[in-house]
């Protein structure tokens, strides 16, 4: 099977190039990293990160012919040759296939992706109700590959302000949470320009989820959360009584 | 309501809300605008001044313009925000295109009022 693989060492090559490969694959090899680690045997120089080989950990994200995905669950079969691979767009090159993560991990950890309860902490676990908990899927099966991040144009152009459809799934997954207790920070959260409004919903994110999730719906939830939040406050703002009216008040009493 | 929101407090949802509205406001006129051509078949250039002329169908154009400003300058912002890294650059093609937006703005008003 035939393979072109991006190559870039920076000690050693000035510029990336692509190269050819032509591999005798075994017939129990069936994904994509079977045939990358058979390669592997050929050429020890070829550097990638790969763990579980079963799509859980998303370490071995790369963008297969044009399109990212997991190299660990993407059938040979399903593939036209040459089979072309990159490293995920967007994101700095630390040697071939491998990308510096550093970034994503940063726009992750700005959603403070934990969640918040200042309640005192029960005997057991927070319970919640078979309802609320349905709310989380779809959100929490997230792996945080990047796969969707780097496949989105307005994270390569904003790598730093948009926090990406990774960050904004994650950040949505604990708004909806019904033991997290900081709905109105979250949401404060994303209110500068960038952080959220950059998704211009071309849904490249869904396009490429191994995991078949939906960021494009998430960050869409979080914008009509945003509008009920900011209307339900106006609400609030017009019935408080007004700096005047509580003078008078005073001057009554 | 919605209108109440596009403060200063909320710079992203102002935008994004402003082109929401500008949108359907101008889906809205798009609508009209095909089906009183598709009743009243103007033809000829009289046909088309009486199509033109009636006070609240120019309201309407002025403003579906208004509308179609806005939402083209958010939208030319973000583009040129993503595609010209360098900021000069930026401000002077940013400038261009706000002068470009009211010149047409003025035009059309000009011509608007004068039917």
């Amino acid at each position: 099977m035939k393979f072109s693989i991006y190559r870039y060492n920076p000690d050693v090559d000035k510029k990336p190039y692509m190269q050819d490969y032509d591999v005798v694959l075994e017939d129990s090899d069936q994904m994509l990293l079977d045939a990358l680690l058979r390669i592997k045997d050929l050429d020890d120089s070829l550097s990638l990160r790969k763990s579980c080989r079963e799509g859980v950990c998303g370490s071995d994200s790369m963008n297969i012919n044009g399109k990212n995905g997991l190299a660990c669950i993407t059938k040979l079969s399903d593939l036209e040759e040459p089979v072309v691979l990159r490293p995920m767009p967007g994101l700095p090159v630390i040697r071939d296939l491998i990308v510096d993560m550093t970034q994503f991990f940063e726009n992750y950890n700005s959603v403070n992706p934990y969640l918040v309860n200042n309640d005192e902490p029960p005997e057991t676990e927070r319970l919640q109700s078979p309802e609320d908990r349905a709310k989380l899927d779809g959100l929490y099966e997230c792996i945080l590959c990047g796969a969707c991040t780097t496949s989105c144009p307005s994270f390569w152009w904003n790598p730093d302000k948009f926090v990406g459809p990774a960050g904004l799934l994650q950040a949505y997954r604990f708004i909806v949470d019904s033991r997290d207790q900081a709905l109105d920070d979250r949401l404060e959260n994303l209110e500068a320009p960038d952080r959220l409004y950059r998704c211009h919903n071309i849904m490249n994110c869904v396009d490429v989820c191994p995991k078949k999730l939906n960021p494009s719906l998430a960050i869409a939830r979080i914008k009509d959360l945003k509008i009920k939040e900011a209307n339900h406050s106006k609400t609030l703002e017009s019935k408080a009584p007004t700096k005047r009216q509580i003078a008078i008040k005073s001057l009554h009493d | 309501m919605l209108l109440s929101l596009l403060t200063k407090r909320y710079p992203g949802m102002r935008a994004w809300l402003t082109q929401r509205l500008t949108g359907l406001l101008m889906a809205i006129y798009s609508v009209v605008l095909l089906i009183r051509v598709l009743v009243l078949t103007p033809s000829s250039y009289d046909d088309w001044l009486a199509f033109s002329r009636p006070w609240w169908w120019r309201l309407a154009t002025l403003i579906f313009w208004v509308s179609l400003s806005s939402h083209a300058w958010l939208g030319v912002r973000d583009v040129l925000k993503d595609y010209v890294p360098n900021v000069k650059i930026r401000m002077v093609l940013l400038k261009l295109v706000v002068l470009a937006l009211w010149v047409y703005l003025v035009w059309i008003t000009l011509l608007l009022c004068n039917l």
